[in-house]
């Protein structure tokens, strides 16, 4: 009576469970549905494979799956290696007793929690409508795959016109989008007009996203407060009041926030991290060391695996026990990251620090000299912790002026960076170091700026030389700086504009503009550039 | 660890295993092929009980713990209770009963989807013991609420309940499971609320079916 027939059985299902007698059922009742092609997984790395080599449309998957991954990680992996395609579905299988648990997942959410047990009838009704209601949206996730945000928001308001009965999933979509591509005013509307006729969650997570975005912490944080005493159990509210709470520095209160968060959802890796960064920064080592374990515990199967919390929970070992304690951590290093240069560098710089404490000079320089060796050949935008983390090595090296040279080379390429500069704070204040001796942080960034703007006003007052080449030594400063390379972009295309196009500064263009594509493709600014070089482009062809 | 933990933590894998059981006697069910077997009809009505008692308690202990709070979602009614028709079908028409449901087109309600379905499981339970051969689920909005109501055509509600309910022991538990049942109830709609209001359960007689009626009514 919803459905067209023939919905689900001319499709590729997965069923993973680690119990093999609740396989052969699901399997079962699938057949029964008239479904003919079905993959059985025994626990996540199998799922996976089976992922790495077919497209499923459908995927049921256990949350509890023995040793190995969970549910939630199996789920993480595929979205975040885009093993599943758009449209295709993925039922997350629970006891009820985990409800809770699963719940609190960070970032990706499955299409939809199946409560055990359930039958055949329900099973089929359940992914006849989730089938039903993908397909519906697939026009919308293809618009938002390739960033044309303008088209996916079209696509939803005529949608949204025809007030169908799931009109709030699709303003919560059209939420997001909004927020994520920078519209703050329009998504703000449209928190609003949802929670004047309901409180629902998302909405008012959304209104807080937006004063956050709009760098309105007092106002951000009055909501998620709100959200959070309304929702006990809703985890997401307890992040974003611990990022505002970092924002302002009140790092006592950012860490109670996520002490508290841990505790209803444990095992989300990136939240476990944070709390230990933040109780690193508070000198709170036995937290920092509870948080790390499990942050390192349960991010071993996890898309969220960083190499810096092994360097964190390795260091703290060392402090809290000692050192052999601490080297001892390292060694999972090499275990859990296979070539990973990363890896490496985290290795060797937790290594330098532990050495040193234990007074063992020779094997701490050697293991200095290869992580700079390696922290030279990073991204300096996408890989700037390893910058801050240096920076850390050096410092406790005695090396201060190299660990204040490095933090500044991170303030320059990144001055816009508002969570980078956090950490650069958490880092100072962690390491009890002298701002002054940095020359404040926010001189520098105030000196980025000026830079900029004076570019910018050359360029406006018909000035495209002076601004191309005030704004190209600034570069060589800060290569990676993003809003630096933005500016010469729009300059040099501003001179083409002008005198008709070149080859050469094509090329140049593009050269600048890939720079910061590579680590900020979402970019509003670089979108636009793009459109208007494509624009230029066609008409002279 | 303390008795009411390993209470909870043994009642979760009796739960696991009789959610084999259940499906094994679906499966059953389906290889004879039978349009209605009365005895598989009671092992299915009975094993679905003691999966929703479980549940039920389960769910009390954490309200007693404080640790159950609802997960408001959208949810669409019609769907929703269509799930709960089918997903209760095959035992009821085992024992010779229809299960339907009734629901505007579009009708959209807020409420944790779990726990309501939980509920409304846990009630129909109830009305397949106590109804004669009929069972309807019924949603509408009425001054601002979502009522959901289970009707049967049986002899309906002893007069006591019912005069019960304007009292305050119905929010008490009382002896007997159909009355563990509607505390459950009422404690889930009293979690959810909108503003100042919060929800409640009315107990009646002679409704849409002549027989009892339990409504919960949402904010």
């Amino acid at each position: 009576m919803f459905f067209k027939p023939g919905l689900l059985e001319n499709r590729l299902y997965l069923v993973v469970d680690d119990f093999g007698d609740m396989r052969s059922m699901i399997k079962n009742m699938l057949m029964a549905c008239g479904v003919r092609e079905i993959r059985l997984a025994r626990n996540g790395s199998e799922a996976i494979e089976l992922m790495e080599e077919e497209r499923f449309d459908v995927v049921l998957c256990d949350y509890n799956l023995g040793a190995g991954r969970d549910g939630q990680q199996v789920l993480e992996e595929a979205k975040y290696r885009h093993l599943m395609g758009l449209g295709s579905v993925f039922v997350m299988v629970t006891a009820e007793n985990t409800r809770d648990m699963v719940m609190g997942a960070v970032e990706y959410e499955p299409d939809s929690y199946l409560t055990k047990p359930f039958n055949k009838d329900f099973l089929k009704t359940r992914l006849e409508k989730l089938i039903a209601k993908k397909h519906n949206l697939l026009a919308i996730e293809e618009a938002v795959e390739k960033r044309n945000y303008a088209k996916a928001v079209t696509i939803l308001d005529e949608k949204i016109a025809a007030k169908p009965a799931n009109c709030n999933e699709l303003r919560k979509i059209k939420g997001d989008i909004l927020v994520n591509s920078g519209k703050l005013t329009e998504a703000r509307t449209l928190f609003e007009e949802v929670l004047a006729i309901r409180e629902l969650p998302w909405a008012r997570l959304g209104l807080g996203r937006c004063s956050y975005l709009a760098e309105d912490y007092q106002q951000a944080t009055d909501e998620f407060q709100r959200l959070k005493s309304q929702n006990p159990n809703y985890t997401p509210a307890y992040d974003w009041l611990a990022k505002c709470h970092k924002r302002v520095n009140q790092l006592t209160e950012a860490e109670e926030i996520l002490k508290q968060a841990v505790s209803i959802s444990p095992k989300a890796v990136p939240r476990q991290q944070m709390l230990g960064e933040v109780a690193l920064a508070n000198h709170h080592q036995e937290i920092a060391e509870s948080a790390f374990t499990k942050a390192v515990h349960h991010g071993k199967h996890s898309v969220y695996k960083h190499p810096s919390n092994y360097a964190n929970l390795a260091r703290v070992t060392a402090d809290n026990h000692d050192g052999a304690a601490g080297l001892q951590v390292l060694k999972q290093i090499k275990k859990d990251f296979k070539k990973d240069p990363k890896a490496d560098f985290y290795q060797a710089s937790a290594e330098c620090q532990i050495h040193e404490a234990m007074g063992n000079d020779d094997l701490a320089q050697a293991s200095l000299n290869k992580a700079a060796e390696l922290q030279k050949s990073f991204d300096q935008i996408e890989d700037s912790d390893c910058a801050i983390e240096l920076a850390k090595t050096y410092k406790k090296f005695g090396m201060e002026e190299e660990s204040l040279e490095l933090l500044k080379g991170a303030i320059l390429n990144n001055h816009t960076d508002e969570q980078l500069m956090d950490e650069i704070k958490m880092t100072i204040s962690s390491m009890d170091m002298d701002e002054q001796a940095l020359g404040t942080i926010d001189t520098i960034r105030e000196e980025v700026s000026a830079l900029n703007r004076k570019g910018v006003e050359l360029a406006k007052n018909g000035q495209l030389e002076e601004a191309a080449k005030l704004l190209k030594e600034t570069s060589t400063r800060m290569p990676a700086n993003r809003t630096v390379n933005l500016n010469i972009a729009l300059v040099l295309l501003m001179s083409m504009e002008r005198e008709g196009p070149s080859p050469a500064i094509i090329d140049e263009i593009k050269g600048y503009l890939a720079r910061v594509a590579k680590a900020d493709p979402d970019n509003n600014t670089l979108q636009k550039l793009y459109a208007r070089l494509k624009t230029m482009l066609s008409d002279y062809v | 660890m303390n008795f009411p933990d390993i209470l909870a933590s043994l009642i979760h894998d009796m739960k696991n295993s009789l959610g084999l059981v259940i499906n094994t006697i679906d499966d059953l069910g389906q290889e004879m092929q039978d349009q209605e077997n009365p005895k598989l009809g009671t092992l299915q009505h009975e094993a679905r009980r003691l999966n929703s008692n479980l549940i039920t308690l389960l769910s009390l202990y954490k309200i007693d713990k404080g640790q159950l709070t609802p997960n408001i979602e959208e949810i669409d009614v019609e769907q929703f209770l269509y799930e709960i028709s089918v997903d209760n079908q095959t035992t009821a028409n085992n024992m010779g009963i229809t299960v339907s449901y009734e629901s505007e087109e579009g009708l959209v309600g807020y409420f944790d989807e779990w726990l309501m379905r939980s509920v409304i499981n846990s009630l129909i339970g109830n009305g397949l013991r106590y109804t004669s051969s009929q069972i309807l689920i019924h949603a509408e909005f009425v001054d601002d609420y979502l009522v959901l109501s289970i009707d049967d055509d049986g002899n309906g509600f002893p007069q006591s309940m019912i005069e019960a309910q304007s009292t305050e022991k119905q929010k008490k538990p009382q002896q007997g499971e159909t009355q563990l049942g509607h505390y459950f109830a009422s404690l889930v709609a009293h979690m959810h609320s909108n503003g100042e209001r919060e929800g409640f359960i009315k107990l009646a007689n002679n409704q849409r079916l002549g027989g009892g009626n339990f409504s919960i009514w949402l904010p």
